[in-house]
Formats: structure tokens, C-alpha cells, sequence
């Protein structure tokens, strides 16, 4: 593919890329009202789509984790409104992936029917199981939008989730950007390659059908909002809206004082080698930059953060900060712009592995509180007991049929300003954990405890979340293979004002420590300890209320004989 | 009482005709008596007494029944809805609690599902676990997910747990083991030991409340049941006793959250199935009123001072829901609350009320609520000392509302101040005062059907398949033009707005739902046992409605599997064909679960095995006396309803138009009203935009063509006036209504004010033409019960019907 090589060169040649949505121009005029009763009813558009979405899907992911999104753009690909329950990640990455689609296919290779696909990890969401559609809208022979979509697919072959893979090649099914339907046509060619390549091709097949019916339904929608209010092309809107949000975005960035504000990070890495990421936040009028320069680079290891992850999680650090009740759309992300060295960790480039890409991109939000945290102490909390973690698990069942399970367990959140940091919460990701008794009966294990860890939030003013420990004892005759995500064994969760560091998160088989980036194999018996880390403290320990520290002991979140 | 009525009345022979319905909510008790004989009813009305609400209510019922001069004898039944156990769980003032659980899961109810409910706030709060970390034990015991023990329970241990717990203050017992909903043994054994020891003190078991997989929704059902249940046990017994003293003797039945009744002892048992309760009535009277209307598919929008709830009723009953959220922590943030796996009517909370505030948010746009005006101040037009815009008061300004007839002319609400507090808003946004007004109004319908339109499109369904259904005080007031966004053809404005809810309560039948897991996939099912698994849920629905005095001989069954195709992450709940199963049932079963996907997802999948999660049970049986039928008074013409013109906004209209208003009461039946109109009556007042018609049905319903669409109830009616033309020789009974039709208003008015206790003593024993009038005029029967308040005009305004006989 002509197009994706040269896509890849551009890359490559880069010095340092740049990621920042660019201000268009035009100006329209809609009064308080009606721009809210249109926005509303655009917003209806997309999560309507979003429950048709999640109802078709079959990836636990997306159902209960909402491991997806759905956006509308207008013709130049600027994103209007995205659904309510997007995750982080995509809020960030889907607006990109359909600007990708047009400049790789300009408007007049596009007719109606057409639907755009593509996984490229870096053009969509860093990791190949993510899966972008986009439909172009016509109204009048004339392209005003388009609807698309990213979602997680049950499975898109390659090796089983693990931090393992050197290469992307080792990861899966690549689709560059194509048109998966063309005038209304399937390309049957592709949908065969696709079925062939994936270890569920029915469910892998049937997600992506139902991406495609959620683009119908934004399209129909949109259109007859259109029609009710005589709107022959929504680049108005989308300058109003986007226009609104970018200046509220920008008033909030305007209340910080200037300057450059640094710091960094240490991550478990490939065990041998902690990963070093280095910011530096620069704000100067309304305007912030967050440039990567100095951090390791990248590793023939699954943990490489493509730039579009890494803008990703940037922005949703720095909106948690400045504006958190802004809607999501590009106008609030305008004025914010990410920078990073070709060739580094959280800008990796060609044929750089990227399906463990949470190993670093989590530790990206909490990095921006650490960098400012002295500008804004009042907002911040100190470093969470993420990335996830999860136990990815295959083998073949009694009936001989194989089977690979994930599962998902998060640490704690770090203290913040206002309270103690929250038990075992899924964040910056939104992942649930799954049900003990689900799990028994999806796999053959038992799982002995799932408990919190007393004792190991950061102390601080307000301490850090407890994380948790759970243990599987493998029921299996025939052999399990476990891999891991598992972060912050060696490194706990920093506290921040004062506070002290979380507990480092535990990986033991049969109760020996062992290299959590490594697959193992389990037989009966066997058993595999998890404890995921503890959030870090707020503020200095000595502060803390006399009640919060006399709760902490007779509900036993420290252990006995730990003053606080 | 409950468990013992046999449905029939006891006391007083064939005197004893009566339904007393009794709906607690958080500021207002409502009561309505039903006559099913005579088809006449009374309301009453009582501020609840939180500190002891059977106070309230038996008050309540004893002015009711005193006012009107209705022996309690009379009284064949009593149905009861109530929010109190919802309001106990949302102010945290239920019993101290305490859990035993399988040892290493005491945590399970703390770390929750471990998802936040919001994305961008770093210090959200959730809700903290209803048993603190020191009152949740472990004991050694262990179930494998087929059921099979693995480690028996130790004895010992659960016996120094409870006592330590009891020790420490615990007034009711939580205990979940994991996997007790494949094999309840050793929860079973557990509540028999400890209840043995400490019989005073109130136990919960996981599989007695939602035998389910996946233990937290399952732990957090148990732990609110066991938190609220002391509570309910004191409360629903003092009740029972109250009622008997006061001489009423017939059979006492609680509303559960699925519309359906149960007896008091099963309320008592799992309180946690009537959070609901009162909202259930509610989409049971909408579902009633529906049907009276001739649409089996509705939108039921309830809004009222603070907030909008929408239901969805689909031929002809109230959507089920499997689970919901009580106590959220923050509004309209699914997830923020307790999840609680109880069968109930699907309610969604979709919008502003008439006292939600509006005002400009960050971005410059024009925002309404969540923030409300509440009773005090109140919106601005009440002259309590509020100056921000509220929905009451845009509605005011665009003529929508009547200054001297709010409330029924109760209460008097000022104009000049409603626009008054348009004017901040005017200035910030550039807009003028009726801009804004139309702009509050607009934007608080679009807030109201775009959450419909999304609701809808979750239970894959297109919103113009619906008719919209209005009640609640301002619900009449926004529903056309929230109908008109959703591309309605009809809207259906119920009699006696603020009564309907109430009315629900006495035609629910009994019903029981029952659930219980079994995690297979068709090709690799049990069948034996998946039937042996369904008899015994039937079983003991069918116990349970045998005591509920439910007609056994009726009872209808209805089996129901959560399926999905294997590999999915979520069930849909299925409606299976009838047992016994055998593997012959495959092929029906398959066509079952295909037929629900395909409705909702538009394509079934091949070459993936389909597989069961849950088994339901649906078992209901007609309740006696659970019939109510309506009639409306019914006026000479329109003519002769119309009180005047006013000038009213419709946007579609370009803006202000002059507009007939009509008194709902003195409307005629099934006359075609073109638009615009305004409808006024005591609690509401109906909008009806230009381009449409509306009619008054025989039943007191208000029926509107919206714009643009087939006059549907014309064409009805005309085909039903022919019937009725045809049988009237036969039936005597259908004569009356041709004739309260063709009787002028005006003449019967004055001969009502001639009646001398008419007002105090309304319509019930005046009237010996009762009984040859088999069905209740709601306008009428709506005087009793505030004759003690100021509904004075109203009683005068509803005689000439009564004359008209």
C-alpha cells in the first residue's frame, strides 16, 4: 500500500511530531438556545448510536467497559459531538483517525455508501485490536460529515495479549485505510482476509457490523436534524461549537501562571531497565504545550505508546485539571499541543509493537499532575496504582476446545485534595473488574481471595487507595498459559504534596516473585498471587484528621499496629 | 390480614365494594377509594409523617372515610404503594447491619465494580458501602460454581461471627457465600443456626433475594434488603394492625416495583422489591389510561415540580426492567448508585421539572436545572421572594399557564414577575424576554426527547412507533411540543393528572417474579434439570400468589431466559415458549431468543451457540376487584367549554396567537377541537399547538391528532358510535352517554348551585341514581378529597353532569 508507506516515511522523518488541532476560520451565528437544543439533540444522535453499539456488540469490552466510541464530524473531519460514555483514549484518538481517512482518500474518491476502515496503530488508536469505521454523509450530492466509530474487537489474531510481541507483525490482522464498503458494496476480499486471520471471525466480524449499523444511525439522525432546522452543512456548527469550547478551554488555561513546569518518571519497564519519561508542561498565555523530550526510547517490547495514545492521554490529563465539565470535542483541545521525538517511547515508530501501549500511556495523566502539581496543588492527586493490571489466561478446555480469558483488577487512586483516594478504581481507563463466580465458571480456576490490600495507600493528609489482592488457584488438567499487565512492581505510586509513596504492586507463583512481563504456564495447582499497588498520599501525613486516621484502624484499612 | 384475605370482602356483606388505594410519597400521602360497583371514587390527600407514617395515613384514611360518610366496613381491599424504603436507603436510615460472607470476599461490597461513574473528576464520590468494613465477617465455607462443596461451612466460626456482630450492635444479618445461587445449602444452614441463636434479630440470605451470578450486584441487593427490612417489618405490621382497628377487614396488599401485589408477609420477607412501588402505580395507571385510549406503545412522561421520569409501555404493559440503581449518588449518572436486582417497571429519570432553574453555563448556552427552585422560594411568578427564571415561569410567559387558575385558581401567580426574571438572562444571551421564555421551554423538551429518543434506541425500538402519554403538573404543559420533536402522531393527556399514579394501584394484578441461574448452552443443556429448575421458581411463585388470595385457577405463567450468544459480554431477557422442556424444545426456544435479537439488533448470528444465564418467572392472577373504569362528564360543545381567548406562543405560529382556552371539565365527548387550545383543569393545563385536533373520549381521556396526522379517534369513535347505536336498545346502560351529551351546560349549572350540601357532602350518598350508572366520572369523584381544600369552583363546575341524569 503506496499510501501507508508513505504515511509510515512521513513519520520516520520526522524530527519530533506534533499533535494539536488546527482553528478553522468560519463564523455562524446561533443564539444561546438554539445552539443548545441542536448541540443536545446532536449529542442524542451519537449516544443513540452508542446504545444501538453497545446492544450488537459482542466484546465484553465494549459492553461493559465501554471500550468504544462514536463521533460526528463535519466534511473537513472535525469532530462535532463524540458519545457520552467514550473512554478517555478514543475521545482523544477517533477525531484523528477520521482526519487520517481524509487526507489518505480526498472527498472526491468518496461516494455515498461508502464506509472507510482501518487498525493502523499509529493513524488509529496505538493497538491493532481497535478497529475504526468512518461513513462519509452526502446531503445533495454534497459531503457535509462524517460518522464514524472506533471500537475494541473480540479478538484481531497475532499473539494473545501480552507484552511479549518485538513487532507489530507478532500482533495481528493490519488493515491500512481502505474502503471496507464501496457504493454500498462489501469488499468481500478483505472481509475474507479478515476471517481468516482472527480467532473469532464471527464475533470479530459481527462487532464490526455492528460499528457499521451505528454509522447508519448518526447518519439518519444527523440528516433529519438537518432538515428540521434548514442546515445545508454543518461547518458552522462545528466552528460554534468548537469555537465556545476552545474559548472556555483557553480562560482556564489563561488563570495559570506562565512558565515551564518538568517532571518525570520511572516505570518497571522491561524489569532489567526501568523506562525513564520525561515532561516538561509549558504554559505560556492560553496556550500549553506537553513535550516528551528526554524520554527513553522505544523497546522491542509491546509497551511502545503510539503518539496518537500518547496526545490522547495528554489532553485528558491536562482537561481533568483546567475544565473537566467541558463536553468533549476538539475545540477543548485546541489550545493544548503534544510533542514528542520520533523514535521514543511515547512516539515509537515503525514496526514498533504497540498492544500493551497502557504499560506507559497510563502513567501519562498522573505525570501532568506531578508536573503541575505545584501550580495548581489544589487540583491534583498524587499517582494512582495504575496502569491496570490484568491476568490473560488460554488453554483448551475438557472438550478440547481453546479458550483465552482476560481479566481485569485495578489499583488504588491516589489521595487527592479533597479526600482519600478512592479503592480500587479503574483510572485514567475505565475498565471493570470481572465477577468472581463469572470468572469460575468461564475458566477453570478458583479464585481464593479478592480483598483489599490494608495498609497499602501512601500515607499523606488524605491517603492514597487501597489496592487489592486476589489469587487464582489453576482446576485445570491441561496447562494454563498465563500472561500479565502488570505495572509498578518495582516502582510504587509517588505521593505528591508531601505525601508518601503507595504500596508497589505483587506478582507470585505458588508465592515466589517472578517477572510479570513473562508468560508462565500453570498446572493444576498452581497458584498465581496479584496484589495491584496502592495510590500515593496527599500532603504531609502529620496533617491528617485524628477521625480519618481513627477510622483507617477500626475498619482495619492499615493494618494493626500501623500508627497513621 | 395479609396471607389471610381470600380477596373477598368480609365485613358488610355486599355493602363491602370498596378498593382503598394508599400511595406514600415523600411529601404527600394520596388515597383513593374505588367503588367497583358503583364505579364512583374519592381522593384524599395528607402530608406524610416521616416520623411515623402510618400517623399520617391512617388519618388520612379516617377524615377519607369520615368526610364522606363511608362506613370502613365498606372496604373489601387495601392497596399499598410506598417510597419510604428508597427514602430510608437515600438518607442512610436503615438498620445497623452486618455481613457474613465467604472468606476472602468480605471486601467484594467496597471495591464494587471497580468503573467510575465520571471520567474527568479525580475526587468522586461513591456510595459508601451500606456495612462498614468492621461489620462485614468471613467465615471458611466454599462452593464451587456447579454447586458442589468444596470446604463444608464451618459452624463454629459463623456462630462467633454473628455473636460478635449481634455484640456490636447489628439489628438485621446480610450473608451471601459465593455461588449460593447454584446451591443455597449452606446460606440455608447458616440462617438456621443464627436464627436459633439470636431469634430476634432480622437475617438476609443472597439467595433468597437475588439468586443471581455476580456476587456484588448480588451482595449490594441482599445488604439494602437486609438494611431496610427491620424497618418494613415495624412499619408494614403497624399498618396492618391500624387498618383492622379502624374496622377495615378485607385483605391488604403491598405494590412490588414490577406493577404487580403481593401480600404483606412476602413485603416483609424482601422489602427491597418495593423501592419501586410507587412509581410502579404510576406506569400502571399510564399503561391503564393508554389502553382507554386505544395505543398499546407509549411514552409515559410524568413531570413534575423538580423532575421528568418517562416509562415505556409496550403492548399495553409497563417495560421491565431486571435491575436498577437506587440511592445514586449524583442525578442522571448511571452507575453513581447501588445496583439492586429486582424485576420493576423500567422508569427513567429524563429531565427538568417545573421548578428547575434556568441559566447561562460556561460555554454561553442556555441551561435548565438540575438546579430547583423548590417549594421555597419557588419559581419567581410565586412571589416568594425568587427572581430566577424556572420552567413555570417561561411557561407563564408564553401564555401557556392561566395567572388566575393555577393550581385551580388556588393560588394566584404573577406575570409581570416571571418576565421580570427572563430579563438577566435576556441580557446575557441578547435575546429578548419572550426568546428566552421559548428558549427555557425548548430547551428543557429537547433535554426530554433527546433522552427518550436514546432510551428508546436502548430497547431497539424507533420513538414513532409511540404515542406520548402526559401527566404530572407540567407534563400537559410541554408534551405537544415534546411530541412534535419526536415525530409523534398522538398525545394523550389523562383525566385527573394528579391522581392517576393512585388510580394505578387498584387494578394491579397479583404478581411474583422469581429468578434463578443456570449457565448453559442450549446444545449442551440439561434438560431435566433446566425444567426441574423452572418448576420449582414456578412453585414458589405460585405459593406465594396462593397466599395473596389470588384466584389459583388463573394464574397465568410465564417463563423467561436472560440468553445471549456465547462470547457475549450481556444477556437479553427472552420470553420462551411454554414447558415442559425437553431437548425437542431447542428449535422453539432458538426461535424465541432469535426473534428478541432480531428486534433489537436487526441480525441473528449463525454458527454460535446460544446459551442461558438466568431463568424468570413471571406469575400473575387477577386480583378481585382490580377493574376500574372511567367515565368523563361531558359537556354540551365546545362552545359552551370555552371560558375565553389568550394570547399564547407557538413558535410554529411564528409567535404569539390569539387562543381559545377551554375548561377540561365542561369539554364535550368525542367532538373534534381544532388547534390551537389551551385545556385548563384543577392540576395541569394541556398545550395543544395549531394543526392538530383533539377530543375528549367518553372515558375522560384527552386525545391529540398531532399535526399532519389521521385523525385516528375520529374515525374510532364514528365506528364505535354505530356500535353503540346498534346495542343501545339492548343496553340501557349505553343510552347515558348520548344523553349527558346533548344536555346544555348552562341549564344544568344553576340547578347544581341550588343543591344545598353539595359542596361539603359531595356526591356519595346524595345520590340514589349511583347505581344505575355503572361507571366514575373522575371529574366528579375528584371533589371529596380536597372539598376540605380549596376546591370550591371545581365542585360547582362538575354538577352538571350529575344534573344531567
Amino acid at each position: 500500500m503506496p499510501r501507508a508507506a508513505k504515511t509510515r516515511a512521513a513519520k520516520t522523518r520526522a524530527a519530533k511530531t506534533r499533535v494539536t488541532a488546527k482553528a478553522p476560520r468560519k463564523q455562524a451565528g446561533f443564539d444561546a438556545v438554539t445552539l443548545e437544543v441542536i448541540w443536545r439533540r446532536l449529542i442524542a444522535c451519537v449516544d443513540e448510536a452508542a446504545a444501538a453499539l453497545v446492544r450488537t456488540s459482542f466484546s465484553t469490552l465494549v459492553r461493559e467497559s465501554h471500550d468504544f466510541s462514536c463521533i460526528l464530524t463535519d466534511a473537513r473531519g472535525l469532530s462535532l459531538v463524540q458519545a457520552t460514555k467514550s473512554i478517555p483514549s478514543f475521545i482523544g484518538t477517533l477525531p484523528a483517525t477520521v482526519k487520517h481517512f481524509l487526507a489518505a482518500i480526498p472527498p472526491e474518491q468518496l461516494a455515498p455508501g461508502d464506509v472507510l476502515v482501518t487498525n493502523d496503530l499509529h493513524l488509529g488508536t496505538g493497538h491493532l485490536p481497535d478497529i475504526t469505521v468512518a461513513k462519509p454523509i452526502f446531503l445533495d450530492g454534497r459531503l457535509i460529515g462524517f460518522s464514524a466509530s472506533t471500537a475494541h474487537a473480540p479478538d484481531i489474531g497475532g499473539k494473545i495479549r501480552s507484552p511479549e510481541p518485538r513487532e507489530v507483525f507478532e500482533e495481528g490482522f493490519q488493515i491500512p485505510i481502505m474502503k471496507l464498503i464501496e457504493r454500498g458494496k462489501v469488499n468481500e476480499t478483505l472481509v475474507n482476509l479478515l476471517r481468516k486471520n482472527v480467532r473469532t471471525p464471527d464475533l470479530t466480524l459481527g462487532d464490526l457490523w455492528a460499528q457499521i449499523t451505528a454509522l447508519d444511525l448518526m447518519e439518519v439522525r444527523c440528516l433529519s436534524l438537518m432538515a428540521d432546522y434548514g442546515l445545508s452543512e454543518l461547518e458552522g456548527l462545528t466552528d460554534e461549537i468548537m469555537g465556545r469550547c476552545e474559548r472556555a478551554m483557553r480562560a482556564a488555561i489563561r488563570a495559570l501562571p506562565d512558565g515551564t513546569y518538568r517532571a518525570e518518571l520511572q516505570t518497571d519497564g522491561l524489569m532489567d531497565k526501568p523506562i525513564t519519561v520525561r515532561l516538561a508542561v509549558t504554559i505560556r498565555g492560553e496556550d500549553v504545550v506537553c513535550d516528551f523530550t528526554g524520554t527513553d526510547a522505544q523497546v522491542d517490547r509491546a509497551i511502545n505508546c503510539a503518539m496518537c495514545y500518547t496526545y490522547a492521554m495528554a489532553v485528558y490529563g491536562i482537561k481533568c485539571l483546567t475544565s473537566p465539565n467541558l463536553p468533549n470535542n476538539e475545540g477543548s483541545f485546541r489550545p493544548i499541543r503534544v510533542e514528542a521525538p520520533a523514535g521514543c517511547i511515547v512516539n515509537p515508530v515503525f514496526p514498533a509493537s504497540g498492544g500493551s501501549r497502557m504499560l506507559i500511556g497510563h502513567y501519562l495523566p498522573p505525570l501532568i499532575f506531578a508536573a503541575l502539581g505545584d501550580v495548581v496543588p489544589d487540583r491534583v492527586m498524587a499517582f494512582p496504582g495504575s496502569p491496570m493490571w490484568g491476568m490473560n489466561q488460554s488453554g483448551v478446555t475438557k472438550e478440547g476446545k481453546p479458550y483465552a480469558n482476560m481479566f481485569f483488577y485495578n489499583g488504588g487512586m491516589g489521595g487527592s485534595p479533597r479526600r482519600d483516594g478512592h479503592a480500587t478504581l479503574s483510572w485514567p481507563s475505565n475498565v471493570s473488574s470481572t465477577a468472581v463466580e463469572l470468572s469460575e465458571v468461564i475458566a477453570p480456576v478458583r479464585i481464593r481471595y479478592k480483598r483489599l490490600r490494608p495498609g497499602s495507600g501512601g500515607r499523606g493528609a488524605h491517603r492514597g487507595g487501597l489496592g487489592q489482592e486476589v489469587m487464582f488457584e489453576s482446576r485445570s488438567e491441561s496447562p494454563i498459559a498465563v500472561s500479565f499487565l502488570a505495572e509498578r512492581t518495582l516502582i510504587a505510586p509517588p505521593g505528591i504534596a508531601g505525601g508518601a509513596p503507595g504500596a508497589r504492586g505483587e506478582l507470585r507463583l505458588n508465592g515466589e516473585p517472578v517477572d510479570p512481563k513473562r508468560q508462565y504456564v500453570l498446572k493444576q495447582g498452581d497458584t498465581v498471587h496479584l496484589g495491584t499497588p496502592g495510590g500515593g498520599g496527599w500532603g504531609d501525613a502529620g496533617r491528617r484528621d485524628p477521625a480519618l486516621a481513627a477510622r483507617d484502624r477500626t475498619e482495619g484499612y492499615v493494618p494493626e499496629g500501623v500508627t497513621d | 390480614m395479609g396471607g389471610t384475605g381470600t380477596g373477598k370482602a368480609r365485613a358488610g356483606g355486599d355493602a363491602a365494594t370498596l378498593s382503598l388505594g394508599i400511595d406514600i410519597g415523600g411529601t404527600f400521602t394520596d388515597l383513593v377509594l374505588y367503588d367497583n360497583a358503583g364505579g364512583r371514587h374519592w381522593i384524599g390527600k395528607v402530608l406524610t409523617t416521616p416520623d411515623d407514617p402510618a400517623r399520617g395515613v391512617i388519618e388520612g384514611v379516617r377524615g377519607l372515610l369520615a368526610g364522606n360518610g363511608i362506613p370502613a366496613a365498606r372496604v373489601a381491599r387495601v392497596v399499598h404503594a410506598t417510597t419510604l424504603f428508597t427514602n430510608a436507603l437515600i438518607e442512610r436510615k436503615g438498620a445497623v447491619t452486618g455481613l457474613i460472607t465467604t472468606e476472602g470476599f468480605r471486601d467484594v461490597l467496597e471495591m464494587g465494580r471497580e468503573r467510575k461513574y465520571e471520567l474527568y473528576d479525580i475526587c468522586l464520590d461513591t456510595p459508601t458501602p451500606i456495612v462498614p468494613r468492621r461489620l462485614r465477617r468471613e467465615v471458611a465455607e466454599r462452593l464451587g460454581p456447579d454447586g458442589m462443596v468444596e470446604i463444608a461451612l464451618d459452624e463454629a466460626a459463623l456462630l462467633a461471627e454473628a455473636d460478635a456482630l449481634v455484640a456490636a450492635g447489628c439489628a438485621s444479618l446480610a450473608i451471601l457465600f459465593l455461588h449460593a445461587y447454584a446451591n443455597p445449602a449452606h446460606e440455608a444452614r447458616a440462617r438456621a443456626l443464627v436464627a436459633a441463636r439470636h431469634p430476634s434479630l432480622s437475617i438476609t440470605c443472597s439467595h433468597e433475594v437475588a439468586p443471581e451470578i455476580r456476587e456484588y450486584e448480588r451482595l449490594s441487593t441482599t445488604v439494602a434488603n437486609a438494611y431496610v427490612k427491620p424497618l418494613a417489618a415495624l412499619y408494614l405490621d403497624r399498618l396492618a394492625g391500624e387498618l383492622r382497628a379502624l374496622g377495615i377487614g378485607g385483605p391488604f396488599f403491598m405494590m412490588l416495583s414490577n406493577g404487580g401485589l403481593t401480600h404483606v408477609e412476602e413485603a416483609k420477607r424482601t422489602p427491597v422489591q418495593l423501592l419501586e412501588s410507587g412509581p410502579a402505580a404510576g406506569a400502571l395507571a399510564a399503561a391503564f389510561f393508554g389502553r382507554a385510549g386505544g395505543e398499546e406503545a407509549l411514552l409515559a412522561l410524568d413531570m413534575g415540580g423538580t423532575t421528568a421520569k418517562a416509562a415505556l409501555i409496550e403492548h399495553g404493559e409497563p417495560v421491565i426492567a431486571h435491575s436498577f440503581e437506587a440511592a445514586r449518588e449524583r442525578r442522571f449518572m448511571e452507575g453513581s448508585g447501588l445496583p439492586i436486582l429486582i424485576s420493576t417497571i423500567e422508569l427513567i429519570e429524563i429531565g427538568a421539572g417545573g421548578g428547575s432553574l434556568a441559566s447561562i453555563d460556561a460555554l454561553g448556552l442556555l441551561k435548565v436545572g438540575p438546579q430547583s427552585a423548590g417549594a421555597v422560594p419557588g419559581p419567581a411568578c410565586y412571589g416568594r421572594g425568587g427572581t430566577m427564571a424556572a420552567v413555570t415561569d417561561a411557561d407563564l410567559v408564553l401564555g401557556y399557564l392561566n395567572p388566575g387558575f393555577f393550581l385551580g385558581g388556588a393560588m394566584t401567580i404573577d406575570p409581570a414577575k416571571a418576565e421580570a426574571a427572563m430579563l438577566p438572562l435576556a441580557k446575557a444571551t441578547g435575546l429578548t424576554a419572550t426568546e428566552v421564555a421559548w428558549g427555557i421551554h425548548d430547551v428543557v423538551n429537547e433535554n426530554m426527547a433527546s433522552a427518550a429518543r436514546v432510551h428508546i434506541a436502548e430497547r431497539g425500538k424507533d420513538p414513532r412507533g409511540f404515542a406520548l402519554l402526559a401527566t404530572g403538573g407540567a407534563g400537559p404543559v410541554h408534551a405537544w411540543h415534546v411530541a412534535r420533536k419526536l415525530g409523534l402522531s398522538r398525545l394523550i393527556c389523562p383525566p385527573a393528572a394528579g391522581v392517576g399514579s393512585t388510580i394505578g394501584l387498584l387494578m394491579a394484578p397479583a404478581r411474583i417474579d422469581r429468578v434463578g441461574t443456570l449457565v448453559s448452552t442450549l446444545p449442551g443443556m440439561d434438560w431435566a434439570a433446566c425444567e426441574a429448575a423452572y418448576r420449582a421458581l414456578e412453585d414458589d411463585a405460585r405459593r406465594v400468589l396462593a397466599e395473596t388470595g389470588a384466584d389459583v385457577k388463573r394464574i397465568a405463567i410465564r417463563r423467561f431466559a436472560d440468553m445471549r450468544y456465547q462470547g457475549q459480554g450481556s444477556e437479553i431477557v427472552v420470553e420462551l415458549p411454554k414447558g415442559p422442556y425437553s431437548a425437542r424444545s431447542v428449535p422453539g426456544i432458538t426461535a424465541a431468543f432469535e426473534a428478541v435479537y432480531r428486534a433489537l439488533f436487526t441480525r441473528p448470528l449463525t454458527g454460535v451457540p446460544i446459551m442461558t444465564v438466568k431463568l424468570r418467572v413471571a406469575a400473575s392472577a387477577p386480583v378481585k376487584g382490580a377493574t376500574v373504569a372511567l367515565r368523563a362528564a361531558g359537556g354540551a360543545s365546545a362552545q359552551a367549554a370555552r371560558k375565553g381567548m389568550r394570547k399564547v406562543f407557538f413558535k410554529d405560529a411564528g409567535g404569539y396567537v390569539d387562543c381559545p382556552v377551554y375548561d377540561r371539565y365542561r369539554l364535550p365527548v368525542d367532538r373534534a377541537i381544532p388547534g390551537p387550545a389551551v385545556v385548563e383543569e384543577r392540576e395541569s393545563t394541556v398545550v395543544i399547538g395549531p394543526g392538530s385536533r383533539f377530543r375528549q373520549q367518553g372515558d375522560g381521556n384527552l386525545v391529540i391528532a398531532m399535526p399532519g396526522t389521521a385523525d385516528r379517534a375520529a374515525a374510532k369513535a364514528k365506528a364505535k358510535a354505530k356500535t353503540k347505536a346498534n346495542t343501545a336498545k339492548a343496553n340501557p346502560a349505553a343510552k347515558v352517554r348520548p344523553a349527558a351529551k346533548v344536555r346544555p351546560a348552562a341549564k344544568a349549572r344553576p340547578a347544581a348551585k341550588a343543591r344545598p350540601a353539595a359542596k361539603a357532602r359531595p356526591a356519595a350518598k346524595a345520590r340514589p341514581a349511583a347505581k344505575a350508572r355503572p361507571a366514575a366520572k373522575p371529574r366528579r369523584a375528584a371533589k371529596p378529597g380536597r372539598a376540605a381544600k380549596p376546591a370550591r369552583a371545581a365542585s360547582a363546575r362538575s354538577k352538571p353532569a350529575r344534573r344531567a341524569r
